[in-house]
């Protein structure tokens, strides 16, 4: 059974966003963390089933090439068997452009399971995994936090409020993962190394289409809170603290 | 401007989201709700269409999208939750889409609609224009849930020729026996990826042990190991609804607030743009691991008084 | 991973330690044991691990966790007749099989994530590394700046961020000032040095970083490097001279002591009774005994007071590389040295116990709080106490 998992980069929030009218210009990419469950559940399924091969397709911008190879150097060490790197000519923000380039190469390659992370920190036109089913004409299911093959996929999908539900989906299909089963494994420097120097990265580049419909306005930053802050050192803090815990006593 | 809201229901019961859902669109224009399961209905405001479909199912788009092409709406709006998502994100092939919204821009324009976005961890505000017909997905806690309560004139629809069990609903799965329902809580201490370690989890035990509380924690503290799954707060974890939600290193994302109904919120965190003071009554910019021995300190030579 | 395989990675990685062959000459003494502060708590003593290495069941000692129970305090390697090189080869080469496993504690696989990604194990951004600078009243200078400099002085992870190792850099910064040394720091530029990462385990990572400093150290012209980091000196003497370094490094202790004749000189007299820890990775692994001791002796009408425990028997704070293993040695064991140590210095009627590893400081404040000899002992680096003799 082949099965892919779609990798992204996203903005590292630990340093200010240079946020400005039309661009948000972050420190550095990082991989999408769900992005990463969803390889992680991948290969909990590769160790479950054994005759997988696991396909990773790290999905990039010109200006992010090379911080892909990390990402995709981790997923070779723990356990992919193929690495795409893909560059996408855009200049769009929109993930329903994104999914419709992608489902132009991912069609025909005879995945029967694409996993992707269920969302990105950096999207608001859409979500990528959903779009995509449909234009490769694929059931769709998102919020997966268990994947089980027996015929037919079964999937644990949390709802609301601590509330989860079991579905069951034909192959193949695309599933948006939002935590893995177990949590990610590590991967020490060593392996990394050699899982980089032993891959190799297939590099595509992909025209993103135009479709219409949604324009940036602009980006802001959002307004300051309205929040009464405890300001001062630590003792300081703490003891204001203190005393809003005596105000609605619960001290 | 026409809105149709493609609302929700759980084991037969409407979810408040479809409420909010209700009252956003209450504030554009004319509505209709549409509701894809055999709940009871009556105190959804307005004109709600019934498809008794079954439980919430991804693969429901196809009758949302039966119901567009019957009603013809300017705009289509989805709840920002588990099956919000998947519905809507197969539709946003054939319309214009905007996520993580929590402000639509009334108008009388038929054309175009102007949005208000919360992405980067509710670090930027994105200001979108979408050409209608289009879908939102709208957060929750966006809109006053009162609104969208009323009367329902209720209309049954029944749906022909209909292929939808590519994805079959198989059970609900209840949440795991809890040691203590954090949801009834008077007083949570939460901990975020900012507590650092694992041994600091202590720290925040002993706080709450001080202050008659119990400890929940955000997803990724909940992913890593660290705290039970029934110690989630957040959209696919509890809704506290206590007096005090203390929220420490706890960077605020809406997936996170989402579950934060508490009287009285203090965060602590050290980024003083943390979205999580935008929700807070108290906030203060310190690094918890240093504050939570001087606090915990302070008021256990209090208790022992 | 098969048996075979893990042995086969064990041993490539020992071999590569200064003194791997000792690690035959084990006479089964079991004196690693007896000197070890968690040996209570584990089922495979030093002893044991190299007899089970032996034995070909590296597994169940991998299984037991027992290798992760140990602070490379570096008492038994010291102790052992043999001197079979445990702290540094035989540890973590066990640990780093975890590593490969892909399992090894939680605390510590995210403090090593965090290494990798920032250069730093708390998830700070690296732009904030010099943000200490700040908070002292002069202009720290930068070697991006100044580019040339007498001393490079190199904070570590614990000096930049951690608030409470701050104030030692502080003092240290300040010190340097007043006497006029000619001194920059790399600030941002500078990345973890490693040596906590290269004790649990993780070879991989600490090659990379000792690369990427020693490349950014060749960026500029300076004749030694100054730390008050017990273990980027540690590293520093005995790991990055492997990979083409080699400069003058000073621990702070020895760099005080170079400028006593100058100190003596500003020194107030401080009315205080005080003891001196010898930090693992300055005493016990490195031989730096006397030098604080006469920095500190030379402060007017201040008491010293020897604990027991002294020189290479101090007993270790609980940091070292287990300071990412908190949680997981505390399950297992209840003796905790850092409490046992602050008792023993209010023992012997000190107000201050004086360390000279940033990592000692937080242990021991931390176990004041258990033991109630909060107020009652107050815990500071050298620097510290140099400095408020210098202010009086
Ligand atoms: C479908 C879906 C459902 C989700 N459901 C949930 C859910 O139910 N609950 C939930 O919590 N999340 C949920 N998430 C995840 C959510 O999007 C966020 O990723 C998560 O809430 C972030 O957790 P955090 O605040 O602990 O971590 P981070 O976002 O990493 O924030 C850490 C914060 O700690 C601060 N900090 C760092 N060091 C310190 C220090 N020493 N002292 C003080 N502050 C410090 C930082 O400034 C930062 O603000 C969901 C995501 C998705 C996609
Ligand atoms: S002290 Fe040295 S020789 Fe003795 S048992 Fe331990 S390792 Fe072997
Ligand atoms: S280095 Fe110290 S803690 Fe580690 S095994 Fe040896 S004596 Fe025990």
């Amino acid at each position: 059974m082949k099965v892919c998992v779609l990798l992204r980069l996203v903005p590292d929030l630990v340093e200010e966003l240079e946020i400005s009218e039309n661009e948000v210009v972050p420190f550095q990419y990082i991989p999408n963390e769900r992005d990463e469950h969803a390889i992680e559940e991948a290969i909990v399924l590769k160790e479950k089933l054994k005759d997988v091969t696991l396909d990773v397709v790290g999905i990039a911008d010109p200006d992010s090439a090379d911080e892909i190879d990390e990402g995709l150097g981790f997923a070779a060490a723990k356990g992919a068997d193929k690495l795409y790197k893909v560059i996408l000519n855009r200049q769009t923000f929109s993930r329903v452009e994104i999914a419709k380039a992608l489902a132009d190469f991912l069609n025909d390659r005879g995945y029967s399971l694409i996993l992707t992370g269920v969302q990105a920190i950096d999207s608001f036109a859409g979500s990528l995994g959903g779009a995509l089913a449909r234009f490769l004409n694929l059931p769709y299911i998102g919020g997966a936090v268990e994947l089980n093959l027996n015929e037919k996929l079964y999937v644990k999908k949390e709802l609301e409020g601590g509330i989860s539900a079991e579905y069951r989906l034909p192959l193949p299909a695309v599933v948006g993962v939002l935590s893995a089963e177990r949590p990610l494994s590590f991967v020490p420097f060593t392996k990394l190394r050699q899982a980089m120097k032993r891959a190799e990265i297939e590099e595509v580049e992909l025209e993103v289409p135009k479709i219409s419909g949604v324009e940036l306005v602009r980006y802001e930053t959002p307004p300051e809170p309205d929040v009464l802050m405890l300001e001062g050192d630590v003792e300081e803090v703490a003891d204001r603290i203190v005393e809003v815990l005596r105000d609605i006593s619960v001290i | 401007m026409k809105v149709l809201v493609v609302g929700e229901t759980v084991n037969g019961e409407v979810q408040n989201i479809t409420y909010e859902l209700v009252s956003c669109a209450k504030k554009l224009g004319d509505y209709v709700t549409l509701i894809m399961s055999d709940a009871d209905v009556s105190s959804i405001d307005g004109r709600v269409i019934k498809v008794n479909a079954g439980e919430p199912n991804p693969v429901y788009y196809k009758i949302v999208e039966r119901v567009i092409e019957l009603e013809k709406p300017d705009l289509i709006v989805f709840g920002n939750t588990s099956i919000g998502v998947d519905l809507s994100s197969q539709l946003s092939t054939n319309f214009p889409i905007a996520t993580r919204v929590y402000n639509v821009k009334s108008s009388k324009n038929l054309k175009e609609v102007e949005v208000r976005s919360m992405a980067y961890g509710g670090k930027v505000v994105v200001v979108l224009k979408l050409r209608l017909p289009a879908i939102v997905v709208i957060n929750a806690g966006s809109y006053d849930a009162g609104e969208g309560m009323g009367k329902a004139s209720v209309e049954e629809l029944e749906l022909k020729y209909f292929d939808i069990d590519d994805v079959e609903f198989l059970r609900y799965i209840k949440p795991e026996v809890e040691d203590v329902d954090i949801s009834k809580a008077d007083v949570v201490v939460s901990v975020g990826r900012g507590i650092g370690d694992e041994a600091n989890i202590e720290l925040a035990e002993k706080l709450a042990n001080l202050l008659d509380g119990v400890v929940a924690g955000s997803r990724p503290i909940v992913d890593q190991g660290w705290l039970p799954k029934t110690r989630q707060v957040g959209k696919s974890g509890k809704t506290v609804t206590g007096k005090l939600y203390i929220a420490l290193g706890i960077s605020g994302a809406t997936e996170h607030t989402e579950g934060i109904k508490a009287k009285n919120v203090i965060a602590v965190n050290t980024d003083k743009s943390a979205p999580i003071f935008r929700i807070s009554r108290f906030g203060a910019i310190a690094d918890v691991t240093e504050l939570l021995p001087v606090l915990i300190d302070k008021i256990r030579e209090i208790r022992e008084k | 991973m098969e048996i075979e395989e893990m042995l086969e990675n064990l041993f490539k990685r020992m071999e590569e330690v200064p003194d791997y062959e000792k690690f035959f000459q084990c006479i089964q003494c079991g004196v690693c044991g007896g000197s070890c502060p968690y040996s209570t708590g584990t089922v495979f003593t030093p002893r044991r691990m190299v007899l089970a290495i032996r034995a070909g069941i590296v597994n169940e000692v991998i299984e037991s966790f027992s290798h992760w129970l140990c602070s490379s305090c570096f008492t038994c390697s010291l102790r052992c007749p043999s001197r079979v090189p445990i702290t540094d080869a035989v540890i973590p080469a066990l640990r780093e099989l975890s590593l490969l496993q892909g399992n090894p504690p939680e605390e510590l696989a995210s403090a090593l994530i965090s290494i990798a990604r920032y250069g730093n194990p708390f998830k700070k951004s690296p732009r904030k590394r010099d943000d200490w600078t700040k908070e002292v009243e002069f202009e720290v200078p930068l070697m991006a700046k100044k580019k040339s400099a007498e001393v490079m002085f190199l904070t570590g992870c614990y000096g930049a961020y951690h608030s409470r190792c701050r104030k030692i850099t502080k003092s240290l910064a300040k010190i340097m000032h007043m006497i006029g040394t000619d001194f920059a720091i790399l600030g941002n530029e500078e990345r973890c040095i490693g040596d906590l990462a290269r004790l649990n385990g993780e070879f991989g990572l600490f090659e990379e970083l000792a690369e990427k400093n020693i490349r950014t150290f060749s960026k500029y012209s300076f004749s030694k490097i100054v730390t008050h980091d017990a273990h980027a000196y540690n590293a520093l003497i005995r790991e990055y001279t492997k990979f083409g370094f080699g400069k003058e490094v000073l621990h702070h202790t020895q760099f005080l002591h170079k400028n006593l004749e100058r100190l003596k000189e500003m020194f107030n007299s401080l009315d205080y009774t005080v003891t001196y820890h010898d930090s693992c990775y300055v005493g016990r692994r490195n031989g730096i005994y006397e030098e604080p001791r006469e920095v500190i002796r030379s402060i007017p009408k201040l008491k010293f007071v020897e604990m027991k425990r002294n020189r290479e028997n101090a007993l270790c704070c609980g940091g070292g590389s287990g300071i990412w293993l908190d949680s997981v040695i505390k399950e297992r064991v209840k003796y905790r040295p850092a409490e046992s140590r602050v008792k023993e210095a209010f023992s012997v009627g000190a107000d201050i116990l004086v360390t000279a590893c940033p990592l000692d400081v937080p242990m021991f404040e931390d176990a004041l709080k258990v033991t109630d000899l909060e107020g009652k002992l107050e815990i500071m680096d050298i620097s510290e106490l140099v400095l408020n003799a210098i202010e009086g």
